[in-house]
C-alpha cells in the first residue's frame, strides 16, 4: 500500500534529518561551552567524525546479552520518541507516526531510554554505573514534574492531547501567554538536556553513570547518536508546545536552535548540584512556578 | 494430590466462564428464617464477572504454584473456601451476603496467614481486619436503619433518608473498611509485614486479589448508593483524591527504602492501588478503575510469582544477598523485566493502557494538579523498580553459592509466561478490553469509552494505537540491533569474568563488594521531603490509640473491679440512666 510507503519514507527522512541536525548541533555545543571557557574548540564536524570512528574501534567489551541490548533499547526509544513528535504543526509530511498517538505517549516513550540505560549499566557490573543510574532516576522524577505540570496545564487549555494542535492553537507564543509555564518547564527542560545545574556527571568526572564508562567503540557510537537524536526530539517537542511550532525547516531550525543556545548558555555558566540538592530544587522552585502558572492559567481568566 | 488440588480451581474457572455470559439472578425472602422482609440476592452482573474473573485466574495461577510448596489439605481447603468468600463477594447483591463473604474472606486468610506470621504481624492482620469488619457492620446497619433493606437496588433510597450527619458517619465507616483491605496509606500498617511473611505461594493472591476486593467494594459503594459528582459529596471526591494520591507518593518512596523484595512489592501494591483509588473520585473515572485493577492483578501476579521462584531456588529474598542472577536465570529476568515495564505503566506493554485511561479520564474533569502529582508518583516508582530488578538480577552475585544457581522450576515460569502474554498481548490491543468495562459502564448508566477497535484504545481527548506502537518499537530494536552485529569489522568480545570492568582505576578482586543494591536509594533521603516521608511512621499514631486504649480500659476497670459493691452501685446507675432515656 501506498500509504504505508509514505510513511516509511517519512520515517526514514526524519530520522536522516535528526542524526544530522544532532550532530550538527553537539559539534555547536562543543564549540560553544569552549568558547565560554576561552577555548577555540574543536571543528564542528568533530563529533560527527568521532561517532563515524567509533563505529568501527576495536576491543570492544561485553558483558552479555543484557549489557548488549541495553544501548539497543536507548536506540529504539530515542528514535520512537522522535518519529511521534511531528515536526511541523499542519503538514502531513515529517508527521511520522503522530497520529497513532499523543502527548501521553511521547512523555512515556521518552522513559525508555532511561530504561535500557539502566538494564545495561546494571547489567555491566560496574557499582558505580549502578550508582549513576540510580542518581539518573532520582533525577528524574524531580526534572519530570514541572515539565509535566506545565504540559498538563496546556493540554487542558487545548482540550487536546495531540502535539500538532497544540503547536498550531497558539496566537501569541506560548511562552508568552504563559510565561510561568514556560520558567517551569524550561528548568525541566535544562535538566532533561543533561545540563548544569541538573546534569548527573558523565565520564570523566568522579562517579559516572553508564555510557562512557564501560560502553566503548560501536556501543559508544550508538549512544552518541542516540543522544544526538533524542537531543533534537526533545528541542523540536519543546519547540511544539511552547514556540508556536514551525512550518518549514528554516523556522524550525531557528527555533530549535535558539533554544538550544539559551539551554547550553545556562549549562555553562552554572556548577553542578549534587543530586539531592537538585531534587530539592526542581521539586520546590520550578514546580512552585509551574503551579502557579497552572493556576493562573486554568483559572486566572 | 498433586493434581487432584487443580481439579476445584478447574471447576470454579468453569463456573465462573459459564455464567460471563448470563444474567443470572436469585433473590429470596429471610422470612422461613424468621426475618421477615429482609432479602438477599446474588446477580451476575457486568462489574461483578469481571472481578470473577480477576479471582479465578488469581486462584489458577496461585494453584499452580502450590504444588512446589510443602502444603497440607488444610491449606487447600482454606484456599478454597477464601475463593468461594471472594466470588461470594462479587456476585452478591445485597450488604448482608456480601458482609457473610467479606467476613469469611477475612477469617479463612486470617487461618491460611496463621501457618507462616510471626504472632506479631498476625496480631496487627487481626485487629485491623476485625476493625474493618466492625466499621463494614457498622455503616451496613446505619444504611438498613434508613431503607429496612440490604439489597443495592434500595440502597441508593436509604442513602438519601439518611440524615446529614448519619450519612457522613456511613461513608467515613465504609470508607474506613475499605480502606485498610486496600491498605490506603495511614490505614496501611499491618499490610507489609503481612505479605512479608505470608507464605509465597499465597502472596501473589493478597496482592492480585484480595486488596483488589476494597476497590471493589468502594466502586459497589460508588455505583449503587453515593453518587459521587453531586456537590454535596464534593469533600468525598477530595478526600478519595488526597488518599490515593498519598498513597501512590509516599507509596513509592517507601517502597525505595526496603530491602526485601516482598516487602518492597508490598508498598508498590499500596502505590498502585493509590492510583485506583484516585481516578475513582473524578465522575468517569470508573474506566480507568477497572482496566487498572486487570493490570495490577496481572503485574503483581507475575511479579509475587517470579519473586516466589527466586526465593524458593536461592532461599535468600533481600536484595543485599541476592545479584548477578540474570546469566544464571535468563527466563526468570525477562519475565522480570516485563512484570516492571508492565508495572511501570511503559509503552509499548499493556501496562501503558490503563495509565493513558486515567490520565485522559483526570484531564477531561480537569483534576489538572490530581494528574501531575499522580504523573509524579509515576515516575518516581522507576527508582524502586529498577531496585527491584537490579537487586535480584542486575550487578554481581553477593555469594559464591549464587553464581551456581539454577534456572527456576519449569511451574514457577509457565504462569508467568502466561500472563507476560497477556500483558504483551494487551500492549498490542489495549481496546480488547474495553468491551468488558463498556458493558459495566452501559449497566451502570456511565459514559461509554469510545470504541473503534482492538487495537485502539479511545478517550474523549484522543485515542492511540497500541499495534502500531509495539510493531514500531519491535521493528525499530530488531533494525537496530541488525546494525550493530552487522558490523563486523570490530567484533564484541565478551568480558573474561566479572571483575573486568571499570573501577576508578583499581582491580577489584572476590572481597570487593560490588553489588549496590544494599544502599540504593539511600542517597534520596538526604531530600527534604522524601527523609521527612521515609522518617515517619504510621506506627506512632497506631501507639497512641493503643495507648489511648489502655488507659481507658483501665479507666473501665476501676468500674468493674471485682468488688461486689463497686459493680452493684454500678449497675444501679446504669439501670437508673437506662430508664431515664426510655423514659424521654
Amino acid at each position: 500500500m501506498v500509504e504505508y510507503e509514505m510513511i516509511v519514507i517519512d520515517l526514514f527522512l526524519m530520522l536522516v534529518s535528526a542524526y544530522v541536525v544532532g550532530f550538527l548541533y553537539y559539534g555547536l555545543y562543543r564549540n560553544i561551552t569552549a568558547r565560554f571557557q576561552r577555548r577555540i574548540g574543536p571543528p564542528v564536524t568533530q563529533s560527527f567524525y568521532d561517532s563515524i570512528k567509533f563505529w568501527v574501534k576495536e576491543e570492544t567489551l561485553s558483558h552479555g546479552w543484557m549489557f548488549y541490548l541495553g544501548p539497543v533499547i536507548m536506540m529504539a526509544g530515542a528514535l520512537m520518541t522522535l518519529f511521534f513528535i511531528p515536526f511541523f504543526y499542519q503538514s502531513d509530511a515529517f508527521s511520522g507516526l503522530s497520529r497513532y498517538g499523543n502527548l501521553f505517549v511521547v512523555l512515556y516513550l521518552m522513559m525508555l531510554g532511561p530504561l535500557g540505560n539502566a538494564m545495561g549499566v546494571g547489567a555491566g557490573g560496574s557499582p558505580f554505573g549502578a550508582m549513576g543510574v540510580t542518581r539518573g532516576l532520582t533525577r528524574l522524577f524531580a526534572m519530570e514534574l514541572p515539565f509535566y505540570i506545565a504540559v498538563i496545564a496546556l493540554m487542558s487549555i487545548n482540550h487536546s492531547a495531540d502535539i500538532a494542535t497544540i503547536a498550531a492553537h497558539q496566537e501569541s507564543y506560548n511562552a508568552f501567554s504563559y510565561p510561568l509555564l514556560f520558567i517551569g518547564a524550561l528548568f525541566s527542560f535544562i535538566a532533561m538536556m543533561g545540563q548544569s545545574p541538573f546534569d548527573v556527571p558523565g565520564a570523566p568526572v568522579e562517579v559516572y553513570s553508564g555510557p562512557a564508562s564501560e560502553f566503548s567503540g560501536k556501543f559508544l557510537a550508538l549512544l552518541m547518536s542516540q543522544s544526538a537524536i533524542f537531543s533534537f526530539a526533545k528541542l523540536v517537542l519543546m519547540v511544539n508546545l511552547f514556540l508556536g511550532g514551525a512550518s518549514g525547516f528554516a523556522e524550525l531550525l531557528l527555533k530549535t536552535f535558539a533554544l538550544f543556545v539559551f539551554v547550553i548558555a545556562f549549562g555553562a555558566l552554572y556548577g553542578r548540584f549534587k543530586t539531592p540538592q537538585s531534587v530539592d530544587f526542581l521539586v520546590k522552585v520550578p514546580t512552585g512556578i509551574a503551579v502557579v502558572g497552572l493556576l493562573l492559567a486554568i483559572y486566572g481568566g | 494430590m498433586r493434581y487432584s488440588v487443580a481439579v476445584f480451581p478447574s471447576l470454579l474457572t468453569l463456573f465462573v466462564l459459564l455464567l460471563l455470559g448470563s444474567h443470572a439472578a436469585w433473590q429470596v425472602d429471610l422470612g422461613a428464617f424468621g426475618l421477615s422482609g429482609v432479602s438477599v440476592a446474588l446477580k451476575v452482573t457486568s462489574l461483578a464477572n469481571f472481578f470473577a474473573v480477576l479471582v479465578v485466574l488469581s486462584l489458577l495461577a496461585v494453584t499452580f504454584i502450590a504444588g512446589r510448596y510443602s502444603l497440607s489439605k488444610v491449606h487447600y481447603l482454606l484456599l478454597y473456601l477464601l475463593s468461594l468468600a471472594l466470588l461470594l463477594i462479587v456476585y452478591a447483591q445485597d450488604y448482608l451476603l456480601f458482609f457473610v463473604g467479606w467476613e469469611v474472606m477475612s477469617i479463612t486468610t486470617y487461618l491460611l496467614l496463621s501457618f507462616t506470621l510471626t504472632p506479631k504481624a498476625l496480631v496487627k492482620y487481626a485487629v485491623f481486619a476485625i476493625a474493618s469488619a466492625m466499621a463494614m457492620l457498622g455503616g451496613i446497619m446505619i444504611l438498613y436503619s434508613a431503607g429496612q433493606s440490604f439489597l443495592y437496588a434500595d440502597a441508593h433510597a436509604a442513602y438519601a433518608a439518611l440524615s446529614p450527619v448519619m450519612s457522613v458517619l456511613f461513608l467515613l465507616l465504609m470508607l474506613f473498611a475499605f480502606f485498610v483491605k486496600i491498605g490506603v496509606i495511614g490505614f496501611h500498617y499491618w499490610l507489609a509485614d503481612t505479605y512479608a511473611e505470608a507464605s509465597d505461594f499465597f502472596t501473589p493472591f493478597l496482592s492480585a486479589v484480595l486488596s483488589k476486593m476494597g476497590i471493589y467494594a468502594l466502586m459497589v459503594l460508588l455505583l449503587y448508593v453515593v453518587d459521587i459528582s453531586a456537590p454535596p459529596h464534593r469533600w468525598l471526591a477530595y478526600t478519595l483524591a488526597l488518599m490515593g494520591l498519598l498513597s501512590s507518593i509516599i507509596g513509592s518512596f517507601k517502597a525505595l527504602d526496603e530491602d526485601d523484595a516482598k516487602r518492597l512489592l508490598a508498598y508498590s501494591s499500596i502505590a498502585q492501588l493509590g492510583y485506583i483509588v484516585t481516578v475513582l473520585s473524578v465522575a468517569d473515572g470508573m474506566g480507568g478503575a477497572l482496566y487498572h485493577s486487570l493490570i495490577h492483578t496481572l503485574a503483581k501476579l507475575l511479579l509475587f510469582i517470579n519473586v516466589a521462584a527466586i526465593i524458593a531456588v536461592t532461599g535468600k529474598r533481600k536484595f543485599s544477598e541476592l545479584g548477578g542472577l540474570i546469566y544464571r536465570m535468563p527466563h526468570s529476568f525477562v519475565l522480570m523485566l516485563i512484570g516492571i515495564i508492565v508495572l511501570a505503566g511503559m509503552p509499548p506493554l499493556g501496562g501503558f493502557a490503563s495509565k493513558y485511561l486515567i490520565y485522559n479520564n483526570l484531564l477531561e474533569e480537569g483534576s489538572l494538579l490530581v494528574l501531575a502529582a499522580m504523573m509524579f508518583s509515576s515516575a518516581a516508582a522507576f527508582l524502586y523498580i529498577y531496585k527491584l530488578i537490579y537487586g535480584i538480577y542486575l550487578g554481581h552475585p553477593s555469594s559464591k553459592k549464587l553464581e551456581e544457581a539454577r534456572e527456576v522450576p519449569f511451574v514457577f515460569l509457565l504462569p508467568q509466561y502466561l500472563i507476560a502474554a497477556v500483558t504483551v498481548g494487551l500492549g498490542a490491543f489495549p481496546g480488547a478490553v474495553v468491551p468488558a468495562i463498556n458493558s459495566v459502564l452501559a449497566e451502570s448508566g456511565l459514559a461509554l469509552l469510545p470504541y473503534s477497535s482492538a487495537t485502539q484504545l479511545g478517550t474523549q481527548s484522543g485515542s492511540y494505537d497500541g499495534l502500531v506502537v509495539i510493531l514500531a518499537f519491535v521493528l525499530l530494536f530488531a533494525a537496530v540491533l541488525w546494525l550493530l552485529l552487522s558490523i563486523k569489522h570490530n567484533r564484541v568480545k565478551e568480558a573474561k569474568d566479572r571483575f573486568d570492568i571499570a573501577y576508578c582505576g583499581e582491580v577489584p578482586n572476590e572481597g570487593t563488594r560490588l553489588h549496590y543494591a544494599y544502599s540504593m536509594g539511600k542517597e534520596l533521603k538526604r531530600v527534604s521531603f522524601v527523609g521527612a516521608i521515609l522518617r515517619h511512621t504510621s506506627a506512632v499514631f497506631y501507639l497512641f490509640v493503643s495507648r489511648q486504649l489502655f488507659a481507658f480500659a483501665g479507666m473501665l476497670r476501676r468500674l468493674y473491679s471485682g468488688n461486689l459493691s463497686v459493680n452493684f452501685n454500678v449497675a444501679v446507675l446504669f439501670a437508673l440512666v437506662l430508664l431515664w432515656w426510655s423514659m424521654k
